[in-house]
């Protein structure tokens, strides 16, 4: 089998750099014949990374530890299901698992576009199966998954245990496939600018994918987050580690795109800013890529140092030189003739939008390369932590909501005093009424009070919105109110989708402000029998149970939880030892709800039965997940196929003149 | 062409404001981040200042008081690999250590004899760092160690 996988590999780097020449010669000489053929090449490839990855799994689960990977990465007593997800455990693997999405994605494209998109989609072809031949040559010469081990170990050195629970399984594929279908609308863009042909084709050929990667990197940061807060153990979820910006920056990007993309379908403007956007997207996907690998800068959660950071810095700037040359090269062409009329407009609202969005993962960036930076001006390393990221996303992030509820609500070009005052009042008065509550609640921080005032201004201008679109659709269509509502967001999909995706937004957001203003924290110390209290909450500790098995040894504490002096539930957090590595782990016990999580952490045993507990109560942390749902569910109906963009896909595509995708006087997303 | 301007001074203003949140909050939020060595070669400098050291736990330090979760240890300089050794001749004699107190945090997973950590906290005049946190750096097996 390695044999196999080597072999596929070094097959797959030839067929990716055939199919290059073939699709560029098709597409300058007008020979069909050759772009088929590089379209057969890249699928060929897209089956010998499937076999790859196919061989690296077979080694994993018949524990081959003749395979350096496996004897790394795998042992005889990891779970099945972890022998499967050690194929993105390692360096290598991830690498081969990253090519493996590369090329279904790049596949999937070019059938997608084997018969439109004749002018542009050869040379979006040969961009891809360039970036694939940079991931393949890593693979084949740099850092290879079937190297052979000198000596046949009895045993391999087990996966990470940090790296043995479930979301190993789910979130790594939804980062990577957020990261890696980037590429796709990345190499439209450039195909635009090699051929000129710059209109908004490119545009709206790889919407779908966008936002499909936009869908997976919110996905996969939201997992992320998730991870950390059930597995890693200290009562929280995003710490601002590089590894958390490298996957936060392109998300960001990837959301300023989708929103001025906008723009420039209505009203052709901002073409180079869109080009711009989706090279910096995907140029940050790689050097996320290339700060986690490379140790230059110094992460908690470090992928030890390995060799591969020159290369990914050396692609970095290939892409991203590359890419501004051509920009420049088509400057000319790019100038677009309309003009911002009013700041009460949307376009405005979109405009400044980005640059809160831009301005947020330029800020990321930054706190992330700073230590490098300052080493290198001022032979100092010096770090910013948690505290310089929150001090300015926070308040953008206040900026950005603001703009969410305006935006969707003004007329593109600009809008008149009199509406202002009608589609506002509402939301106005709920936005208000609802910081007084919490101010004679008894909230005095003025980033508490804002958040919320905001959150309710914005929930209530998408209510403003709704009640519009159902009661248009019962004045006019004389329907009943669930199904004018169901109408409604069944025709326009894209705009309200675009809303419920804004309202998970404002309800994650809220789980945010609350689950970092109000978490409080007790750590206690205690014999059997003893209790202590958090909040509402007593805990009485019952005593400790032992578990043991060949991969790990546990010791699981039971505390009972009352409140108000009466019995709530048991819960169980524990001490885990792997005995492969000689490494404790933790296991937290969680009790969730909407008003607040209760999080216990077992600290530390000792010899005579005392046991230490850290316990967190944490507000609102629930509402980031229920919100980060609901973005999903927003987007799923967002991608959900509309027959009218089918339509005008098509005649767009048959070089007919531009036509509005929706149809719709004043659509939003 | 009026509003052109406009425009282009209210882009100024955002991207200004963007800046000045940036530039403050660098200026009030930056630590420095040394190595052991780093720490002795300007020791007197530091004292007081918010500090994240990284080192390495110099074995058999190691104490820990579960009941009021202390926790001390003394940290010694993460030896180079990649030193050329023909250089090595600088710092034979003796080797910088510190001492570190962290009282108030649960002992870390990881944390063992000769793991690598990062120490945040202060340095004090007697040259012992007061820490708010130690972190280890999780040997992750991202790179295994040299299983080759």
């Amino acid at each position: 089998m390695p044999d196999l996988g080597r072999l596929a590999l070094a097959i797959a780097l030839l067929l990716a750099i055939y199919s290059i020449g073939s699709n560029v010669y098709g597409a300058r000489r007008s020979h069909p014949e050759f772009i088929a053929s590089a379209r057969h090449a890249l699928w060929a490839m897209c089956a010998m990374v499937t076999i790859a990855v196919v061989a690296l799994w077979t080694g994993l689960l018949t524990s081959d530890f003749s395979l350096e990977y496996v004897a790394s990465y795998s042992s005889t007593t990891l779970p099945t299901a972890y022998k499967f997800t050690a194929l993105w455990g390692g360096q290598q693997g991830s690498l081969l698992f990253w090519t493996w999405l590369l090329s279904i994605f790049t596949s999937i494209a070019a059938f997608l576009n084997r018969r439109r998109n004749q002018e542009i989609a050869p040379y979006a072809m040969a961009v891809l199966a360039g970036v694939a031949i940079f991931f393949l040559g890593m693979l084949n010469f740099v850092t290879r998954p079937f190297d052979l081990m000198a000596v046949i170990p009895a045993q391999g050195t087990d996966l990470n245990p940090l790296l043995q629970n479930y979301w190993m399984a789910i979130h790594p594929p939804s980062l990577y496939t957020g990261y890696v279908s980037a590429t796709v609308p990345f190499a439209f863009g450039a195909a635009a600018l090699l051929t000129g042909k710059l209109d908004d084709t490119w545009i709206r050929t790889t919407r779908r994918w966008a936002i499909f990667s936009w869908f997976f990197l919110t996905l996969g940061n939201l997992f992320g987050a998730r991870w950390a807060y059930e597995v890693l153990g200290w009562g929280g979820y995003w710490a601002w580690d590089p590894v958390e910006n490298a996957a936060f920056m392109p998300w960001l990007v990837m959301t300023a795109y989708l929103h001025s993309v906008m723009i420039q379908e209505r009203k052709d403007m901002l073409k180079v800013w869109n080009l711009a956007l989706i090279g910096l997207a995907f140029s940050l996907t790689i050097f996320g890529t290339f700060i986690t690998r490379s140790g230059v800068i110094s992460s908690v959660h470090s992928f030890t140092q390995s060799g591969l950071g020159p290369y990914f810095l050396g692609f970095l700037i290939v892409v991203v030189s590359g890419y501004t040359g051509l920009l420049i090269f088509r400057a000319k062409a790019l100038h677009s003739p309309a003009e911002f009329e009013s700041y009460l407009s949307r376009e405005a609202a979109f405009l400044f939008n980005n640059l809160m969005l831009i301005g947020i993962a330029f800020a990321v960036f930054w706190g992330t390369i700073f230590p490098v930076l300052s080493e290198a001006v001022r032979g100092v390393k010096i770090t910013v932590g948690p505290p310089f990221f929150n001090r300015v996303a926070g308040p953008l992030a206040l900026g950005l909501i603001f703009l969410m509820g305006v935006g969707p609500l003004i007329a593109w070009r600009r809008t008149t005093a009199s509406n202002l005052v009608k589609s506002f009042a509402a939301p106005a008065i709920a936005g208000v009424a609802t910081g007084v509550i919490a101010l004679a609640a008894g909230l005095r921080a003025w980033y508490v009070l804002t958040a919320f005032s905001l959150a309710a201004f914005v929930l209530g201008t998408i209510v403003v919105e709704f009640r519009r679109g159902v009661g248009a659709r019962r004045h006019m269509l004389a329907e009943t109110a669930p199904k004018a509502l169901i109408n409604l967001v069944a025709k326009n999909n894209r705009r309200y989708g675009g809303y419920i995706i804004h309202i998970g937004v404002i309800v994650a957001f809220v789980g945010i402000v609350g689950s970092s203003f109000f978490k409080t924290e007790v750590k206690k110390s205690v014999r059997e029998g003893q209790s202590f209290s958090i909040g509402a909450y007593q805990l009485r500790y019952l005593g400790l149970s032992a578990f043991e098995n060949a991969h790990l040894e546990t010791a699981t504490a039971r505390l009972e939880v009352s409140r108000g002096g009466r019995v709530v539930t048991e819960m169980a957090p524990a001490k885990l030892f792997y005995k492969r590595e000689q490494q404790p782990a933790t296991k937290v016990a969680i009790r969730s709800t909407p008003f607040a999580d209760l999080y216990i952490v077992l600290a530390g045993l000792d010899q005579n039965g005392q046991a230490t507990f850290e316990v967190f109560l944490t507000p609102l942390v629930f509402w980031l997940w229920a919100g980060g749902l609901l973005m999903a569910i927003g987007t799923v109906v967002v991608m959900w196929p509309n027959v009218r963009e089918r339509a005008a896909i098509a005649v767009a595509v048959r070089g007919a003149a531009p036509v509005s995708i929706a149809g719709d006087p004043a659509p939003g997303q | 062409m009026r509003f052109r301007l406009r425009f282009v001074i209210g882009t100024a203003l955002v991207v200004g404001a963007i800046v000045y949140l940036i530039t403050t909050a660098i200026r009030s939020t930056s630590e420095y981040y040394l190595t052991v060595n780093e720490v002795a070669a300007r020791q007197t400098e530091l004292v007081g200042q918010p500090l994240r050291v990284a080192g390495r736990v110099k074995p058999g330090t190691i104490s820990w008081d579960p009941g009021t979760l202390t926790l001390n240890f003394g940290i010694v300089a993460i030896p180079d690999l990649n030193a050329d050794p023909a250089v090595k001749t600088v710092s034979t004699a003796d080797p910088a250590s510190y001492t570190v107190t962290c009282a108030g945090e649960p002992k870390p997973d990881m944390f063992a004899d000769s793991r690598d950590v990062i120490v945040e906290g202060k340095l004090d005049a007697t040259g012992h760092i007061v820490a708010t946190q130690v972190l280890t750096s999780c040997p992750s097996k991202y790179k295994p160690a040299q299983a080759k």
